[in-house]
C-alpha cells in the first residue's frame, strides 16, 4: 500500500521534472528534435528509395562519367557532345564563375561611382544617382535580364551588318567578337619572367612601404626599379621572338570566325546584373561614407590635407570598415543571382546541369545535390576568405 | 637708427590690403542655382553633362511611350500602321484582364476580387486609432484568412473542416466590424453582453469567453446560412498573373514569419542540438540560389512522397518559397533579437517568467517592432523574387506578360509588356520601400 503510493509520488515527480526542471527539459526537447528529424528523414528516405526502385534509377553518381551527348552553346574550357556529364558540370561551373566575376568587378566599380554621386553637392547629379538607384533596385532582376536580352541585344543587326570598331571589335545579334591572343610555345619564358617580375614588384612595394613608415621619406630609385622590371620583361618578350599572335574575328559567310566571342546571353545577363547590383552597392557605399564623422573631414582640412588625399587616406580606409561586410554579402548574392541567366539560356550551371542534364538523365537527387553543393562551397569559401580580410581591416582600429 | 626708421616709412606709404571678394549670393533663385548647380567650373560641367544625358535618355523614351504611342488597336499590325515607332500599349490594355487574373475564368473573377477585398477590409481596422488588440486582429487574419480566401479562390468541395474554418473566419470578420461600429458609437462590444451570464459559471476570463461565445454563435449561424452554397471548382493550373504573384508572395511572407522566428530562437538557444539544427537549416538555405530551391521543389520533391499522392505544383512552389523566405527572415529576426538589451532578459527572469513567456511578451514584441522596416524590405525582395517562378513554368505576372508576344494578334511584341510590368513592379516596390523608410524614421524618433 505504502509502496505503491510512494511509487506514485516518485512518478509524479519525474513527470514534473520533465516539465519544470530546465536541465531535464532541455535534454527531452533535444531528444525530441533528433527523433522527429530522423523519423521525417526516414519517411522521406524510404519514399525516395521506393520511388527510385520503381523508376529503376538507383541512387548513384555513376552517370557523371557517361556521355552527355548535347552541345553547350558557349564554353571556356574545351567541350564537345562526346564528353561526360562531369565535364558538363565543370563547364557550367566555369561559366557561372566567369559571369559572376565580371559582374562583381564592374558592379562594384559602378556602385562606387553611384554612391559617390549620391553624395555630390551638385543637386542634379545627386538626384540623378538617387533615381537611378530607386529605379533599378525596385524592378525585379529577372525582368531586367529578359529586357536587356530581348529588347536590346537581340535586336542588334545581323552578323553581316554588325557594328564594328577598327575591324577588330564586332557587335551583332549573336554576340560580341573581339581579338584573342594566341600563345606560341616560346611564350613560356615571358610568362616565367613576368611572374618573377610580379613577385619582385610585390617585394619592392612592401619594402618601400616599410621604408616610408620608418623614415617618413619615399624610397629612392623606386620608380626607376619598376621601369627596370618592365624593361626586363619586354626584352625577354622581344628576345624570344615575340611569341604572341592575335587572331582577329572576320566575317566568313554568315558568321564570324576567329577571335574571342561572348554570346548575347552573357552580355545581357552581365549588363542587367551589373546595373541592378550597382544600385545596391551604391547604397552601401553611400551609407559607409556617411557613417564617417564630419570631424574627420574638418580635421583633414584643418591640417591642410588636399581633397584627393583626404579621400584616399582619411575617408576610404574608414568607410571600408563599414562598407566591406555588406559588400561581401552582396558579392555572395551576385554569385547566387548569376543563376538567373538560365532564363535567357546562358549555359551556366543551373541551365546546363539542372535543366538539360536533369531532363536527359532524370537523376533529380544527385543533380540537385551537386548543384547546391557547388553553390554552398562557393558561398562558404568566399565568405571565409573575405571574413579573414575583413578581420584584418577591422583590427587596425584602436 | 635704421630699424626705427622702417616702421615710419611704412606708416607713410600706406598700402591697402587687397579687398575681399564680393559676397557669394546664396539666396534667391540665382543663388540657389549657383550653390547647387553652377558653383565652379567642374560643377557646371557636371551639370551640363548629366543634363545632356538625361535629355538623350528621356526624350526618345517619352516620345516612344507617350507622344507616339497607340492606345487602341486590335492587332500589332494595326498599331504599326498607326504609328510605326511608338509604343503599342493597346496590347497591354487588351491583355490587362489576363495580366491581373491569369487564365482564371472570366465569369468567376468576382471571387478573386471578393477574396482580396475581404483581406483588405480585414486589415483596415489596423489603421484605426480607437481599436485595441491589433495584434489579435492581425493574428486572426494570418491564421483564418487563408482558409476563407482559398475557399473562395479554389471553389469546389474542399471538405467539412475547411468549410467550418472558413465560416469561423467570416464570422470573425462580421464580429470585428460589429464591434468597431459599437466602439465608435460608444456602446458595449457584442461579446460583453454575454459577460454577466458567463460570470455566474466561470468568473475568470469572462470577457474573453464572452467574445468566443458570440463568435461561436455567429459561426454556426453563418455555416448554417451558407450550407447549400457551392462554388465551381477552379484548378490552380489556371491561376496566374498579378493574382498569382500576390498569392505566392503574400502567403510566403506570412509563413516566413513564424518559420523565421522559430529558427532565429533556435539559433540563439542554449540547447546544442536545436542550435545546430537551426544554424544548419538557415545556412544551407541561404547559401544556395532561390532558383535551385525552386527546381528542387519541382524535380526532387515528388520523390519525397509516395507516388500515389497527388502533388500540386503551386503548393510545391509555395513550400519552397516559404522555406527560402523563412531562412532569410530568421536572419532578420536574429538582428532584432540581438538589438534587445540583456537587461530585458534579466528583468523577465527576475520576475519569474519562463522562456516562452519571456519571448512572447517581453522580447519578441520589442524585437519585431524594431524590425518592421527590415521585414518590409525582405517582403519587397521576396515580391520581386516571385518572378522566378516563371522559369519553372508558373504563369505569374512575368510569364503572362511574356506570353503576349506569342499571341497571334500581337506576335513579336516584347517591349511594351516588359515595360508595363516593370512600371507596375516599380510602383509597388517603391511605395513599400518609402513606407518602410517612413516607419524606420518614426520608430527611431521615439528612442
Amino acid at each position: 500500500m505504502l509502496d505503491s503510493k510512494d511509487r506514485q509520488v516518485s512518478s509524479n515527480r519525474t513527470l514534473k521534472k520533465l516539465i519544470h526542471d530546465s536541465a531535464v527539459r532541455s535534454k527531452v526537447i533535444q531528444v525530441l528534435v533528433v527523433v522527429v528529424t530522423f523519423s521525417i528523414g526516414y519517411y522521406l528516405f524510404s519514399n525516395i528509395s521506393q520511388n527510385l526502385r520503381q523508376m529503376e534509377l538507383p541512387f548513384g553518381f555513376g552517370f557523371i562519367t557517361s556521355t552527355a551527348g548535347f552541345d553547350v552553346s558557349w564554353s571556356l574550357i574545351p567541350y564537345d557532345p562526346s564528353m561526360s556529364y562531369g565535364r558538363v558540370y565543370l563547364v557550367g561551373i566555369v561559366n557561372t564563375l566567369v559571369l559572376s566575376a565580371f559582374i562583381i568587378l564592374f558592379s562594384t566599380l559602378l556602385g562606387f561611382v553611384v554612391g559617390i554621386m549620391r553624395l555630390s553637392r551638385n543637386l542634379l547629379v545627386a538626384q540623378f544617382a538617387k533615381w537611378y538607384v530607386e529605379f533599378f533596385r525596385n524592378v525585379p532582376l529577372l525582368i531586367q535580364i529578359v529586357f536587356w536580352f530581348i529588347v536590346v541585344f537581340s535586336t542588334l543587326p545581323a552578323p553581316r551588318q554588325s557594328f564594328g570598331i577598327f575591324d577588330a571589335l564586332f557587335l551583332n545579334n549573336r554576340g560580341f567578337y573581339f581579338p584573342s591572343p594566341v600563345f606560341q610555345p616560346g611564350f613560356v619564358w615571358t610568362a616565367i619572367v613576368g611572374a618573377l617580375a610580379l613577385i619582385c614588384f610585390i617585394f619592392l612595394k612592401r619594402s618601400s612601404n616599410r621604408f616610408r613608415k620608418s623614415t617618413g621619406k619615399n624610397m629612392r630609385y623606386y620608380y626607376q626599379l619598376l621601369l627596370a622590371l618592365l624593361a626586363v620583361v619586354t626584352v625577354v618578350f622581344i628576345g624570344t621572338g615575340k611569341p604572341l599572335d592575335w587572331t582577329l574575328p572576320s566575317l566568313q559567310g554568315f558568321n564570324f570566325e576567329g577571335g574571342g566571342f561572348i554570346p548575347t546571353a552573357f552580355a545581357a545577363a552581365f549588363v542587367a546584373m551589373t546595373i541592378y547590383r550597382s544600385a545596391s552597392i551604391g547604397e552601401t557605399v553611400r551609407a559607409g561614407i556617411q557613417s564617417i564623422d564630419t570631424g574627420q573631414l574638418e580635421a583633414a582640412t584643418a591640417i591642410g590635407f588636399p581633397p584627393f588625399k583626404t579621400l584616399r587616406f582619411i575617408v576610404i580606409p574608414q568607410a571600408a570598415r563599414a562598407i566591406l561586410p555588406p559588400l561581401i554579402n552582396l558579392w555572395l548574392t551576385i554569385v547566387k543571382e548569376s543563376s538567373l541567366a538560365v532564363a535567357i539560356g546562358f549555359p551556366e550551371l543551373v541551365s546546363v546541369f539542372m535543366q538539360t542534364s536533369l531532363n536527359q538523365t532524370g537523376r533529380a537527387i544527385e543533380i540537385v545535390l551537386m548543384v547546391m553543393g557547388f553553390y554552398m562551397c562557393a558561398s562558404l569559401t568566399i565568405s571565409f576568405l573575405l571574413n579573414q580580410y575583413n578581420k584584418r581591416i577591422q583590427m587596425q582600429e584602436g | 637708427m635704421d630699424s626705427q626708421a622702417t616702421p615710419k616709412t611704412e606708416l607713410l606709404n600706406f598700402i591697402p590690403s587687397p579687398s575681399r571678394p564680393p559676397v557669394v549670393i546664396t539666396h534667391g533663385f540665382t543663388g540657389w542655382l549657383k550653390k547647387h548647380l553652377f558653383g565652379g567650373f567642374w560643377n557646371t560641367l557636371l551639370t551640363i553633362a548629366v543634363f545632356t544625358l538625361l535629355y538623350l535618355l528621356l526624350k526618345p523614351f517619352l516620345e516612344w511611350s507617350l507622344v507616339k504611342a497607340v492606345w487602341t488597336a486590335s492587332s500589332r499590325r494595326e498599331c504599326l500602321s498607326i504609328s510605326p515607332d511608338g509604343a503599342c500599349w493597346a496590347a497591354v490594355i487588351r491583355w490587362s484582364n489576363n495580366l491581373i487574373y491569369g487564365r482564371y475564368p472570366d465569369p468567376l473573377q468576382w471571387r478573386i476580387n471578393l477574396g482580396i477585398g475581404i483581406g483588405i477590409i480585414w486589415l483596415l481596422p489596423l489603421a484605426l486609432k480607437k481599436i485595441k488588440h491589433k495584434i489579435v486582429i492581425g493574428l486572426m487574419a494570418v491564421v483564418f484568412y487563408p482558409f476563407l480566401a482559398s475557399y473562395l479562390f479554389l471553389g469546389g468541395d474542399r471538405g467539412r473542416l475547411h468549410y467550418v474554418i472558413a465560416s469561423v473566419a467570416l464570422a470573425y470578420l462580421f464580429m470585428l466590424y460589429m464591434n468597431i461600429i459599437l466602439i465608435y458609437l460608444g456602446k458595449k462590444q457584442t461579446g460583453q453582453y454575454f459577460e454577466s451570464l458567463i460570470e455566474r459559471f466561470v468568473p475568470r476570463r469572462a470577457d474573453l469567453l464572452g467574445h468566443l461565445t458570440f463568435l461561436l454563435i455567429l459561426s454556426v449561424l453563418i455555416a448554417f446560412i451558407f450550407r447549400d452554397f457551392s462554388l465551381q471548382d477552379v484548378s490552380t493550373d489556371v491561376w496566374g498573373g498579378l493574382f498569382l504573384t500576390i498569392i505566392i508572395s503574400g502567403f510566403s511572407i506570412v509563413m516566413a514569419l513564424p518559420i523565421g522566428i522559430l529558427l532565429a530562437l533556435g539559433r540563439r538557444s542554449q540547447m546544442p542540438v536545436v542550435r545546430w539544427f537551426s544554424i544548419a537549416t538557415i545556412e544551407l538555405v541561404r547559401s544556395v540560389p532561390m532558383i535551385t530551391v525552386l527546381f528542387m521543389s519541382v524535380t526532387m520533391m515528388p520523390l519525397f512522397f509516395p507516388n500515389t499522392m497527388d502533388l500540386n505544383k503551386l503548393a510545391q512552389v509555395i513550400i519552397a518559397v516559404c522555406i527560402f523566405a523563412g531562412a532569410y527572415m530568421a536572419e532578420t529576426v536574429r538582428g532584432g533579437l540581438q538589438a534587445i538589451p540583456k537587461g530585458q532578459f534579466d528583468a523577465a527572469k527576475s520576475i519569474g517568467l519562463g522562456y516562452w513567456y519571456t519571448m512572447a511578451f517581453i522580447i519578441l514584441p520589442q524585437a519585431l517592432r524594431a524590425m518592421i522596416p527590415n521585414i518590409v524590405t525582405s517582403f519587397i525582395s521576396l515580391f520581386k523574387d516571385t518572378t522566378l517562378v516563371s522559369i519553372i513554368g508558373l504563369f505569374d505576372l512575368m510569364l503572362m506578360a511574356r506570353n503576349i508576344s506569342i499571341d497571334k494578334n500581337w506576335f513579336g511584341l516584347h517591349t511594351e509588356p516588359l515595360v508595363a510590368i516593370s512600371v507596375l513592379f516599380f510602383i509597388f516596390c517603391y511605395t513599400m520601400s518609402q513606407y518602410s523608410q517612413r516607419l524606420e524614421r518614426h520608430l527611431t524618433k521615439g528612442r
